[in-house]
């Protein structure tokens, strides 16, 4: 980032932290072997990733054998989802309708192939009740799939909740912890879950690593077939050098790094309503990730104010997701039921490590000198 | 195992854990202990039982004692170098 560019979109991906760079490149220099040879070398790139293992392991309260590393939170999520199903055979899946794609995708391509599929609602805070999970369970439901925290709106389900519902059946709970993971607690036992994703990116880690916990003794059927990697789950090369920064960047998220990111995004919201007053807050009606601030300018483009924001530095993401060049309304906000036109006036900031106070003041300052935002303040 | 007096400082349990993750796992763990600290391994029969002893022997650490389970598997008493 150049100086004076403010990088406000951590729900997206977060900067690198430089300790990770080190890590990584200690990780490259040394581990140059295949994780898979039994000599020296191979034990210096296992060594690696073994120390990884062991800290993400360490972080979710499960065993090094339940991790199994894997190329994003997209393949984690498609292989909780399929891996289940082709280990079924047939049934019945359970998501939530404000799942992220990598999720709710292949469930309904699942659909195309003779299972049956139930989207659950989400009241306006954007949060799953339980009673209607309860109510959408089947005898033949294989699978349910609610994620911890939500990557456009920030709302956090209920999950322990959720999983307690699943415990008394007999159903496999997959939660997508990618937004959560290392700013809130993720402890699958305590979440009654039997699968969880996590990755890199949203910690301040490498792209293109995350990892999949699959509680021992659930059979899951692999998405990628070959060498046998990762007990057999995940066959391909070790991506060593980013499992290790991964491990480092988990090492470095802390609950002081979480409580510093919930004053940050309490400051900005503070600081926005002061100084546009018809701002709302979304899903600000119960708990939120202290990474994401969602808010809509009434009668504004979030787009257009993020287009200007970046035109004069700074980057933050909109509620709006482009697609073959179309701007369509987030389908997680119309589920929240915000209208078409209210979904278009969302912009997304992403709270992360390297923000401090300062930096908000100046995205606020900016904001109100927007054109449309002018005269507001 | 009984050549060494003092009790192991640790334990793990690498059946199931193929090469050279194994070996690694230990090394790993050694580096949490002080030197001449011992750590009790188990490791499964065949390569286990001889590329785990060597990737830690390569590495300064010591296999002070093995023996064969009645399950197969192998148990190695490691001294950390």
């Amino acid at each position: 980032m150049s100086t004076g560019e403010i990088y406000l979109d951590g729900a997206a991906s977060t900067p690198l932290d430089p300790r990770v760079i080190e890590t990584m490149d200690d990780a490259a220099r040394r581990g140059a072997g295949n994780v898979a040879s039994i000599h020296w070398a191979g034990v210096a790139a296992a060594r690696c990733v073994e120390r990884a293992r062991a800290i993400v392991a360490g972080r979710l309260g499960a065993t090094p054998d339940e991790i199994v590393f894997c190329g994003s939170g997209t393949e984690g999520n498609n292989h909780a989802v399929l891996g289940t199903a082709w280990a079924e055979g047939r049934g019945h899946l359970v998501i939530s309708a404000v799942e992220h794609a990598s999720v709710l995708e292949p469930a309904r391509w699942l659909e195309t192939q003779g299972f049956s599929l139930t989207l659950l609602p989400v009241d306006s805070g954007g949060r799953v009740r339980p009673a209607d999970l309860a109510q959408a369970l089947r005898p033949e439901t294989i699978l349910v799939s609610v994620h911890h925290g939500n990557n456009e709106s920030g709302a956090v389900q209920p999950i322990a909740d959720l999983g307690r519902i699943c415990r008394s059946h007999p159903v496999r709970f997959h939660v997508d912890a990618c937004q959560s993971f290392g700013k809130l607690p993720v402890r699958p036992d305590e979440m009654g879950a039997d699968l969880v994703t996590v990755d890199g990116h949203k910690l301040h880690g490498p792209h293109g690593v995350g990892a999949l916990y699959v509680r021992e003794g659930i059979a899951l059927a692999p998405l990628l077939r070959g060498g046998g990697q990762e007990r057999g789950l995940r066959s391909g090369t070790h991506n060593t050098e980013g499992i290790a920064g991964f491990g480092r960047a988990v090492e470095l998220a802390d609950e002081a790094d979480a409580e510093r990111l919930a004053g940050l995004r309490q400051h900005l919201l503070e600081r926005l309503r002061a100084a546009i007053p018809t701002l709302c807050e979304v899903a600000g009606s119960g708990p939120v990730l202290p990474s994401v601030l969602t808010v809509r300018f009434p009668g504004h483009s979030g787009k257009a104010i993020a287009m200007e924001l970046s035109r004069r530095g700074i980057a933050v993401g909109t509620g709006s997701a482009c697609q073959a060049g179309e701007d369509r309304p987030s389908r997680v906000l119309l589920a929240m039921g915000l209208t078409p036109g209210q979904c278009m006036e969302a912009v997304r900031f992403g709270l992360h490590r390297f923000l401090d106070e300062a930096m908000l003041d100046r995205t606020v300052e900016v904001l109100t000198e927007v054109p449309g935002n002018r005269g507001q303040a | 195992m009984s050549q060494e007096s003092s009790p192991p400082a640790g334990f793990l349990d690498l059946t199931g854990v193929p090469c050279p993750a194994n070996a690694s796992r230990a090394l790993l763990r050694l580096e949490l202990l002080d030197a001449g600290d011992l750590l009790e391994l188990l490791v499964d029969d065949g390569e286990p039982r001889i590329n785990v002893p060597a990737a830690l022997e390569a590495e300064g650490h010591a296999v002070v004692a093995r023996e064969q389970t009645t399950t197969g598997t192998w148990r190695l008493l490691v001294k950390r170098g």
